[in-house]
């Protein structure tokens, strides 16, 4: 924490820095050119197995098309699943639709008309070639996953993975319904076989780059931040229903451009080949690669399809290697399969991939040019009557008032201390200010605004930040992606968010370690991110949820220091719970103390400290300072 | 860098060991390719025809071969009852040239590989699928054998007609082809015979409650003659014996479906019913002969009649080798579109005249006391069987 005392001292530069722009510009390209260097390798691995495998193997190209296949699946599935971290069961329902679209529009009219007599009109007769219906399938699949991703994206966790199921069931219903278009539970066949080496190639090795720099993209990050802790991401500013929507409609995309690909592989299939067994297989694969990574997602496919490849050879033999015979063994795949998802399930329950991605070594420099530099503070200096006022906030639990008209305010360049017992109400207090939770009266309002009864990431963009008294960090993501998740409440700009980044983490000495895991993290160091990722938002007023917690004194020390560095280098309100009275005293311009949910002093910190009513509060709690 | 030799070591094992199974077999070889379900939802059906398949294998090569002349070696792939499977397996099959192809009971996988093997001019047999476009939409390389669905709809309406029903209830299920088009063609079939369908309702595979069907049909006035369904289990035990508890007393026709012991221990509300089935085991028949063969080769109770139906298809492939000009390709392919009457162990098999789907004897049996009886054993007429 030390690096945090010169901050004063670089505020001079600032201004400059990012007047000169050309220290931006160059490090942001270089991480877009990272992404895609990431994805080409990754592309030319899947490309070069595939190869390998269509060459030298007997039926190669036939095993290294299915590989192709599986894995355009597979990636459709992690593009939603993968960064959300709802696993969906829905996606063979998905490819199901994809090769029926794709089946109908590609059909010899000859055979359309024995096959499908009640056809209506406007799809008759098409027999369009694969890469025009493939466009009929991608904005198909648009519309399908703005259908069914508007009640979706509403929905988290176990509801939202319940839902998926439910759609794979209605999408089934539909499709065995739709007797005119599918030939319903009889098998559709006359499917030209359309899905060939340089095709599947083609569509899979997009989807590797589409999935690759989605997870990268600015929706990506923020998706993958409300999978990390969706309380935390829309306190930050990130509306978790909106970018989980977008993942799902480009997933639903990819996941009808791989059902083409499946179903002009097989030539027939009837809905059946689109429901549970296939959704075993797909999210099997993504979980022993890697539920969490594109990369993930193409060691499993690769994995499990060359363990069932090998098995299906091995179980057929009648002798082991010519050695001795042996009689056929069939259900050695299943079983392979089985024991792949167990082992691991029960060794990596991240995956093989864990969370990373295959990076390449070359150009970890890049985070160097940012050393130097500092945000900009972007807060505009603040007018007269600005202020954030509490008034007459109430909460009710029950019969209990965990929070009872309690009124009061700050100004920016305040630090304000909210005090008071364990059990008093703070953190409920903070959680009615920022919107975490409703209350039942009063009003917040900043700088004149009215943000009471607005969602929380509304509040975040109005400028209210905060951190949490367990801290809150996107524990899967990096350091670096944890600050630029927040940072992209205020740019668009993937480039700049992650230059503002950078710029953060170097001025909280997170710099070195901007590439870790953020669960991998010691103590001192997730406070610093949870500050400086609060920090990116750009707030006007910051709400620190008993920053102190879990500290030595000497942590505690430094930590008032840098309470006041950010006090006085951002220009904004501080709001300061603790339980810690030294360092309240200590860093709080005004203390306001609250006991049983009521206000019961405000003011500076000798008048509080000699207040009786907070006196006897705190003997009476036998949790004395 | 004793990891990289490691590593293409196994490389190598590997690949030794996919290239061993492509294995081709001698010149004078019948190369029988299967491409079936041993395992999955399909191997209740693919691994007792499989049975079946091999005893008459054994019998046959112990005879010198199919026509006594081409000693037959099985080629044996798992499709773990996966259509993708059953694709990758055919080509395999294809490219290693194997003189004949079977696929699973089942249409999706049948035709998906049909398509395959009709273009490579490979003589392809459905273990057990009954769906008669399988035939009618791969084309004229791909053979059932097993009595499909409309020929059984044919006997089930012809049936009811002789007995003088004027009028039917059909329930059906829009989840399978087989619960679907089997009502359908009954429907036909027996408004061809003069019949009345009255209603015709659907139901969801595994709802178990049908109390919305029964109500409807106990509504009904008047009554039905006779209600149709080929629901299988669980849903044909629960809705018989909603029906019947319901106090709705009208005779219920059945398909092969529940030709199961389950049928069997229903009691007395399944009294009554018929149902079709692709053979019976009367005394002397040669069914029972082949039942007690069976058994003696294998130590186990033949349980379905899906072992006798794979039997045949070796008697099927040993006739037509004998008068075929080659054993593969457009010679095997006319020598079995031309078969007639061959003495299979259910009865006579006839493909002369059909589109591929076998015109052969199908049996009408009744449930009393817990045991079926033959009601009669009869062969459609192929012009009025209901058209796919």
């Amino acid at each position: 924490m030390a690096e945090a005392a010169p901050l004063k001292g670089e505020k001079p530069e600032i201004g400059r820095q990012a007047a000169a722009g050309e220290g931006l510009a160059a490090p942001r390209s270089l991480e877009r050119a990272r992404t895609f260097r990431d994805a080409a390798a990754l592309a030319a691995l899947v490309l070069a197995g595939a190869g390998l495998v269509y060459f030298l193997l007997p039926g190669g190209p036939r095993i290294a098309t299915m590989f192709l296949i599986y894995l355009t699946a597979v990636l459709s599935l992690s593009i939603y699943s993968g960064n959300s971290g709802i696993t969906s069961f829905g996606h063979a329902a998905f490819l199901g639709l994809g090769a029926y679209v794709s089946a109908i529009l590609t059909m010899q009219p000859a055979v359309q008309a024995s096959a499908l007599p009640h056809l209506p009109e406007f799809l008759k007769g098409w027999a369009l070639t694969y890469w025009p219906a493939l466009v009929a399938v991608i904005g198909a699949g648009v519309v399908v996953g703005l259908v069914t991703g508007a009640p979706l994206s509403r929905l988290n966790g176990g509801a939202a993975a319940i839902s998926t199921l439910a759609l794979l069931i209605i999408v089934h219903v539909i499709l065995v319904g739709a007797r005119d278009f599918t030939r319903g539970s009889q098998t559709f066949y006359g499917v030209p076989r359309l899905t060939t080496p340089v095709v599947v190639a083609v569509v899979a090795i997009a989807a590797v780059f589409v999935a690759r720099w989605f997870r990268d993209s600015a929706t990506g990050v923020k998706l993958r931040a409300t999978r990390d802790n969706e309380v935390a991401a829309e306190a930050l500013g990130i509306k978790a229903s909106r970018v989980r929507y977008g993942g799902w409609i480009l997933s639903v995309v990819v996941g009808m451009a791989a059902g083409s690909l499946y179903g002009h592989f097989l030539g027939a299939f009837s809905p059946k080949d689109f429901y549970f067994s296939f959704t075993y297989l797909l999210v099997a694969m993504l979980i022993v690669g890697g539920f969490f990574s594109v990369t993930g997602a193409v060691v499993g496919t690769a994995l499990i399809f060359a363990v069932v490849q090998i098995l299906r050879q091995a179980e057929g033999q009648s002798s082991f290697l010519g050695l001795f015979p042996l009689p056929p063994l069939f259900g050695l795949t299943e079983v392979g399969l089985g024991l792949a998802l167990m082992l691991t399930i029960w060794r990596r329950p991240l995956g093989l991939a864990g969370l990373s991605e295959l990076s390449l070594p070359w150009g970890a420099s890049r985070l160097a040019p940012a050393r130097t530099r500092s945000v900009a503070p972007a807060a505009a200096p603040g007018t007269a009557g600005d202020r954030l006022e509490i008034s007459g906030l109430s909460c009710r639990f029950g019969g209990l008032k965990a929070v009872d008209d309690v009124s009061f305010s700050v100004r920016p360049g305040e630090i304000l201390g909210l005090i008071g017992p364990n059990g008093a109400g703070k953190t409920t207090l903070v959680n009615l200010i920022c919107g975490q939770i409703a209350g039942q009266a009063g009003a917040v309002v900043l700088n004149g605004k009215t943000v009471s009864g607005l969602h929380p990431a509304a509040r975040a963009d109005a400028g209210l930040a905060r951190t949490f008294q367990n801290i809150r960090l996107f524990e899967r993501m990096t350091v670096l992606e944890n600050i630029t998740a927040a940072a992209l409440l205020r740019t668009g700009s993937l480039g700049a968010a992650r230059e503002k980044a950078i710029a953060l983490a170097s001025e909280f000495n997170l710099l070195d370690i901007a590439d870790r895991i953020a669960g991998t993290l010691p103590y001192g160091s997730r406070r610093r991110l949870e500050i400086a990722r609060a920090l990116a938002t750009e707030p006007k007023y910051l709400l620190l949820d008993e920053p102190a917690a879990g500290m030595n004194p000497a942590e505690t020390e430094a930590l008032t220091e840098e309470i006041k560095a950010i006090r006085d280098r951002y220009g904004l309100g501080l709001i300061v719970i603790e339980h810690d009275i030294p360092l309240i005293m200590r860093v709080s311009d005004r203390i306001v103390v609250i006991n049983r949910g009521a206000k019961i002093a405000e003011g500076d910190p000798a008048t509080v400290r000699n207040d009786p009513a907070v006196i006897e509060a705190y003997i009476g709690s036998r949790n004395s300072h | 860098m004793p990891m990289l030799r490691k590593n293409t070591r196994r490389a190598a094992l590997a690949l030794s060991l996919l290239a061993s199974t492509a294995g081709f077999a001698a010149a004078e070889d019948f190369v029988l390719g299967l491409a079936t379900g041993q395992t999955g939802g399909l191997a209740a059906y693919d691994q007792p025809s499989l049975a079946g398949l091999k005893l008459a294998i054994d019998e046959i090569n112990a005879r010198g071969g199919l026509g006594g002349k081409y000693p037959v070696k099985l080629e044996i792939k798992d499709t773990r009852s996966d259509t993708a499977a059953a694709v990758q397996a055919a080509q395999e099959l294809v490219d290693q040239g194997v003189n004949a192809i079977i696929t699973p009971c089942d249409a999706d996988p049948s035709i998906a590989a049909g398509q395959i093997t009709q273009g490579a001019e490979i003589p392809t047999f459905t273990f057990c699928g009954s769906t008669p476009t399988i035939t009618s939409a791969v084309g004229d390389f791909m053979f059932g054998t097993y009595p499909a669905d409309n020929a059984q709809a044919l006997v089930l309406a012809e049936f009811a007609a002789k007995k003088g029903y004027k009028s039917a209830y059909v329930l059906k299920s829009a989840d399978s082809a087989y619960t679907l088009k089997l009502p359908e063609y009954f429907a036909t079939a027996f408004e061809a015979a003069g019949g009345k369908v009255l209603e015709q309702s659907t139901y969801t595979m595994g709802q178990q409650d049908f109390g919305a069907e029964v109500t409807k049909i106990k509504g009904l006035n008047p009554q039905p003659d006779v209600i149709m369904t080929a629901a299988y289990e669980p849903d044909f035990p629960a809705f018989i014996k909603q029906l019947r508890a319901a106090g709705v007393t009208a005779p219920v026709l059945g398909s092969d479906g529940i030709d199961t012991p389950t049928t069997l221990s229903l009691g007395s509300v399944a009294d009554g019913l018929v149902h079709t089935t692709a053979g019976f085991a009367v005394p002397g028949s040669s069914l029972e002969a082949f039942n007690a063969k069976y058994k003696q080769a294998t130590g186990k109770e033949p349980d379905t009649v899906y072992i006798a139906n794979g039997y045949e298809i070796g008697l099927i492939l040993d006739a037509a080798a004998k008068v075929a000009a080659s054993p593969r390709g457009r010679d095997l392919r006319d020598a079995i579109a031309n078969l007639e009457n061959v003495e299979g162990v259910t009865g006579p098999i006839t493909y002369k005249g059909t589109a591929g789907m076998p015109v052969r004897s199908i049996s009408l049996v009744e449930v009393k006391g817990g045991a079926r009886s033959l009601v009669e054993a009869v062969v459609p007429e192929a012009a009025k069987v209901p058209a796919p």
